[in-house]
């Protein structure tokens, strides 16, 4: 199926990770042929994923961004686009949990909540406000959120950040209704557990316990997941650039869970 | 993107209509490079037609009569796929229609009846009849076609049939559960107003330019909008996507 990315530019957030959704989504919006393909990231890696896209053969520049600061965002789109002339396609990838401790929602600290939401919420916005109206310009465009299956699947620890998520689902489609008109899709795809640095993350605030506890949790795990097994960062690549080209033209403000049969609503 | 479809069978009922989602659908998947295209629907002219466009790509194809509303229709054509093709790996339930448009406060069960035998149980009827043979290859992909109209509320006529398709919705989902243990997915895939023959009389994409207005992105579903959703769905490029309805309705449905 061709993806009609000839000719256009995307730009992925959080795109630093070497093992993160973000980096996978720009190599394969590359690999499909998309002549340009930005990335951003707070960490240095960031400049490796744009070596390798390069590698590929499609243009690519990585830009160092805190996506929480609106004049780092609004610097950064203004460098892809003074190099590229445009923005058709926008990934926001760029988000993680920062909070560790397994401690009740209300107890959880005022500045993990304000920080939470400055990361995965306003970062999300800020970025998707430096695009949009050149996005306007060009009636059309296509962005994708990353969300999350934490939204609609209940566990103790993440409640912070899962209300960040859904804080996106909500953005992603209060932003597709708004922008319908201007010819701008936005869809949301909210992954579940995947290999990626979030499980890391999520580990360090659990108790420790011996190797063969562990193993036997992630089994336990894997068992209770309809499909028996975790997400890939393909798993997410492949639906986020689908939704991001041209043969769902139709197709905004949906929200899809790409959790092996884990969340159905 | 290769969608991995080379070597595959797949059924698709209700691709008789020649402006339907049926036939585009069943276009889309041999394009893409499936093995095989069955296609059935009651309407076995039509089909004959749709069956012989696939073949003219160079790719199998039979057309199999049937009425999915009823059972031994429903087996005796999952027998003749299995025995022309030996398996089937896609299952796209495209079937469907409004059956009843007496305005729900006046309708009798019997009218009730009607939509969900076409909507609901016909579906649930060629997903039991498939199932078997998926399972045994312990892989299979399933995508149903749903309805805009479960979230999209109106007045009188189309009631019923919208409340069949909210079961479509919901038997996916349980299909989904209980089926991806062994390696089966099933998705669905919700329309918003496109010009097919749901839409009555001659001037279709009139009426559809009508209902744009009201849509987010200003226009109204096409063929090849439903189409390119079900092929994704149905590929294993979507390989951990299960039990989800996806709304292709230009932004007329959000959640």
């Amino acid at each position: 199926m061709d993806l009609g990315f000839k000719g256009k530019t995307a730009l992925v957030t959080g795109a630093g990770s070497q093992k993160g959704f973000g980096r996978e989504i720009a190599l394969l919006l590359a690999k499909e042929g998309c002549d340009a393909v930005a990335v951003t990231d707070i960490i240095d890696d960031v400049q490796k994923t744009a070596d390798d896209i390069k590698k590929i053969g499609s243009k690519s520049i990585a830009v160092k961004a805190d996506i929480t600061k609106k004049a780092e965002v609004d610097e950064m789109v203004k460098k892809v686009l003074d190099e590229y002339g445009k923005i058709d396609i926008l990934c926001n990838v760029a988000g993680a949990i920062l909070h560790k401790d397994y401690v009740p929602l209300d107890e959880q600290k005022y500045e993990t909540w304000a920080k939470q939401m400055d990361l995965n919420l306003f970062g999300t916005m800020h970025v998707t406000r430096a695009v949009l109206p050149q996005m306007r310009k060009l009636k059309n465009g296509a962005i994708v959120n990353i969300g999350s299956g934490s939204t609609h699947q209940y566990s103790f620890g993440v409640a912070v950040y899962a209300i960040s998520k859904y804080a996106i689902d909500l953005f992603t489609r209060q932003l597709a209704y708004q922008e319908g008109k201007n010819g701008i899709r936005c869809n949301c795809i909210a992954p579940g557990p995947a290999p990626t640095n979030f499980g890391a993350v999520l580990r360090e605030g659990m108790p420790p316990m011996p190797p063969e506890q562990a193993e036997k949790m992630r089994e336990n795990m894997l068992a209770a997941f309809p499909l028996g097994r975790m997400g890939t960062p393909a798993d997410i690549a492949n639906i986020t650039i689908i939704m991001a080209s041209d043969v769902t033209n139709y197709i905004t403000g949906q929200v899809i869970q790409v959790s092996g049969g884990n969340v159905m609503e | 993107m290769d969608l991995g479809f080379k070597g595959k069978v797949a059924l698709v009922t209700g691709a008789g209509s020649q402006i339907g989602f049926g036939k585009e659908i069943a276009l889309l998947l041999v394009r893409e490079g499936c093995d095989a295209v069955a296609v059935t629907d009651i309407n076995i002219d039509d089909c004959n037609k749709t069956a012989d466009e696939i073949k003219k790509l160079g790719k199998k194809s039979i057309a199999v009569k049937a009425d999915i509303t009823n059972p031994q229709d429903v087996d005796a054509l999952v027998k003749k796929v299995i025995d022309e093709y030996k398996r089937i790996d896609i299952l796209c339930n495209v079937a469907g229609g409004i059956a009843s448009r007496v305005p729900y406060d006046k309708s009798k069960p019997e009218d009730w009846d009607k939509d969900v035998r076409l909507n609901l149980y016909s579906i649930m009827l060629m997903c039991q009849a498939v199932l078997p043979y998926m399972k045994e290859k312990k892989s299979g992909s399933i995508v149903n076609i749903g309805s805009g109209s479960t979230r999209m509320y109106a007045h009188g006529a189309g009631n019923t049939y919208a409340i069949s398709k909210a079961g479509v919705d919901t038997f996916t989902k349980q299909l989904a559960f209980n089926e991806a243990k062994n390696g089966i997915r099933c998705n669905c895939v919700a329309p918003g107003p496109a010009p097919t023959n749901f839409i009555p009389g001659p001037d279709k994409q009139g009426m559809i330019d009508m209902l744009a207005k009201t849509i987010p992105m200003g226009r109204g579903a096409t063929q090849a909008d439903i189409a390119n959703a079900t092929a994704f769905f149905a590929s294993d490029m979507s390989g951990y996507v299960t039990g989800q309805v996806l709304h292709v309705s230009g932004g007329s449905v959000l959640d």
